[in-house]
């Protein structure tokens, strides 16, 4: 036990020394947090508008400056020939030809119906119909203001925060669990194949240590590692994208250790079958790189066409990351995410008996 | 002497390649015992079956008493070991290497004295990729006497060093030899093998053709020795052949050759004549047989070729 606790300890120097390591198990998925954080797919994309008049009369200009302080539109004023091109090329929904008396500057003087020509990009259909309904909206209240008539009618919008999850909340724990995915394959995978290249293991075998306190104490190494980083991620989610973690700790806690265990599984499995190191990464991406973007890290798995929701479905981290989501935005209970801690242990159990058949102190091919 | 190691017709076979043949040895506890042969002659194979770190096809080797393939991991407490190729981890220091590899025996050891005795005190906080390789080597049998072992195995310890860090080796292996440890080691260097070793097997194609002190196989391999001079007067050849133990002599260019199986009963006889008769010798050269000549006579071939 001595001799584990020991080897444990040297282990963990080890890690805290490995600045690869170190960058891939905390700085890589803090860019990522942030890169996404920043991205916010929570927000709603403005809608570009080309608006055309040449020399707007004083009521129509404060028309068009009133479309300028819409929050959902961006307003672009061109003139025909440029949002003409700008429409081909993409870079409005939506161009309105508004003639300079829309609005006559002396209503009492009899008002002729005046027409808003708008030319849509057939490319971007929504946005062109949402923006003409609410340019609708303003051409009614500036008739009815014109026409002196009553207001009679008007919603009154109250925002209430119901567990408003924004995308944040969503990526978080996604994020925690690539986090600790990435460390445990790659940093055992990549360091146990060298290991074995060197002749590391082989020295090992000539004491009397056994291979299991070895790879113990690289375990619980690792298992260390994955809560901090679990720690670290949390608190720079909350601290810095104000995210909200709503659920129990010890669940967090419990699910990353399991989740720790079943990718450390798999990085023992990949470094045993890996003849050199240099064919670790080619190895460890083909495995990790779809679960990726399959894995729920960033994007809801129901988002996704059916067939490629029943990869999702199998994927170890999917679980992993909808584990701690449950946990973490829907305060779901023990009882409530059984079925993916039941899959999880499945996987490990998997994992760690391919370990076992792969990986061995001395030469062992499958 | 008691024996520390006993062989018995150790073989290891892998599929129908025998890399060791059968063979048998015993080592004296507290000698340094030689394993000489050329590359791929069975000399790693034997030392890591001996370690246990190979498994025995067949045959029997027994270490202090204790069957190698039956209590493998006590037997593995019991010595050190230098592999031909190992390295350490690059995350830990000198000092902090030693003390987990002391761990592993469940020690705990004085590593800078243990640094001090390999002269890498100033290296205790190096990684193991700063050292040279002389450095790497010493660390290796440092970190291979953590234990305090009984017999310690050196794996071709000085291969591919510059002569002064060889020299420098030597000298550290003749420290360990001089505390007590037995010292089991493999070289293909003969004058290796001659100034460390108290005994020698000779091992060639996986088997061992000659098993020996180093002297008794110069005396066995039979190979003479010879003596060569200038002389201030001609003598003749007939006169020198005269001489005790002396197979012939040759004369050439005013230098002379006398072949000798026991240069230690001619040359005070051929002092005293040469003093008699007011000869002065000069360029005087005793050339005896190396393991070089004992090895091409026990294998029938050179040792590196």
């Amino acid at each position: 036990m001595n001799t584990t606790l020991t080897l444990t300890s040297s282990a963990i120097k080890m890690f805290v020394r490995n600045r690869q390591a170190l960058f891939f198990s905390l700085f890589t998925p803090l860019i990522i947090m942030t890169i996404f954080g920043l991205i916010g797919f929570d927000r709603v994309a403005k809608i570009d508008i080309g608006i055309v008049s040449s020399s707007p009369n004083v009521p129509t200009k404060t028309f068009v400056d009133n479309l300028k302080n819409i929050s959902a539109f961006n307003i672009h004023t061109d003139s025909s020939d440029d949002a003409q091109k700008a429409l081909m090329d993409g870079n409005r929904s939506i161009v309105l030809i508004v003639p300079n008396d829309l609005i006559p500057e002396n209503p009492s003087a009899g008002i002729q119906p005046k027409t808003i020509v708008a030319v849509s990009n057939a490319s971007q259909q929504q946005q062109a119909q949402t923006a003409i309904t609410i340019v609708n909206q303003v051409l009614d209240k500036t008739s009815i203001a014109l026409s002196k008539a009553p207001v009679l009618f008007s919603v009154e919008n109250r925002e209430i925060n119901v567990r408003n999850l924004k995308y944040i909340d969503f990526l978080l724990p996604g994020i925690v669990a690539l986090a600790v995915m990435q460390m445990a394959v790659f940093s055992v995978a990549f360091v146990f194949a060298d290991y074995k290249e060197k002749g590391v293991l082989k020295r090992l075998l000539a004491t009397p240590v056994k291979p299991s306190q070895f790879v113990t104490a690289n375990v619980i190494t690792r298992l260390i590692v994955a809560l901090v980083q679990a720690a670290i991620l949390i608190a720079a989610g909350v601290l810095l994208f104000k995210a909200h973690v709503i659920g129990s700790y010890a669940l967090i806690f419990l699910i990353t250790l399991l989740g720790g265990i079943m990718f450390l599984g798999l990085g023992f499995t990949i470094s045993g079958i890996a003849s050199t190191v240099e064919s670790v990464p080619a190895l460890a991406n083909l495995i990790v790189f779809p679960m990726l973007f399959l894995g729920g890290t960033f994007f809801p798995i129901n988002t996704m066409p059916d067939w490629l929701q029943k990869v999702a479905k199998v994927l170890p981290l999917t679980y992993f990351s909808t584990a701690l989501r449950d946990v973490m935005t829907k305060d779901a209970h023990l009882s409530d995410i059984k079925s993916s801690l039941i899959f999880m242990m499945v996987w490990a159990i998997i994992f760690i008996v391919t370990a076992n058949y792969t990986f061995g102190f001395e030469e062992k091919r499958l | 002497m008691p024996n520390i190691i006993e062989v018995q017709n150790l073989t290891k076979q892998y599929g129908s390649f025998t890399a060791v043949d059968d063979i048998s040895f015993t080592v004296y506890e507290g000698e340094t015992f030689g394993i000489l042969g050329p590359n791929g002659a069975g000399k790693t194979t034997t030392l890591e079956m001996l370690e246990g770190l190979k498994p025995i096809t067949s045959g029997q080797a027994i270490l202090a008493g204790l069957d190698v393939s039956e209590e493998t991991r006590m037997v593995k407490s019991l010595i050190g070991v230098q592999l031909q190729a190992s390295s350490f981890f690059d995350g830990l220091n000198l000092k902090e290497l030693v003390e987990t590899f002391a761990s592993l025996y469940g020690r705990n050891v004085n590593a800078m004295s243990l640094l001090d005795k390999v002269q890498l005190t100033d290296k205790a906080k190096s990684r193991v990729k700063e050292l040279s390789g002389g450095q790497k080597q010493r660390l290796s049998i440092a970190v291979a006497l953590v234990n305090d072992p009984k017999v310690i195995f050196l794996d071709e310890p000085t291969t591919g060093l510059d002569p002064q860090a060889r020299r420098n080796l030597w000298e550290l292996i003749t420290e360990i030899k001089t505390s007590g440890k037995t010292v089991v080691i493999t070289t293909h260097y003969m004058d290796e093998a001659q100034v460390l070793c108290d005994r020698i097997a000779i091992m060639d194609n996986a088997k061992i053709s000659a098993l020996d002190t180093t002297i008794n196989l110069i005396k066995q391999s039979g190979v003479s020795s010879s003596i060569e001079f200038k002389s201030s007067r001609d003598i003749e050849p007939w006169q020198l052949e005269k001489l005790p133990a002396v197979d012939r002599a040759v004369a050439e260019h005013g230098r002379y050759q006398i072949i000798s199986s026991d240069p230690q009963t001619t040359l005070p006889v051929l002092f005293k004549a040469a003093h008699d008769n007011n000869l002065k010798l000069t360029d005087l050269q005793l050339r005896q047989p190396t393991l070089e000549d004992v090895f091409l006579k026990f294998t029938g071939h050179e040792l590196r070729e």
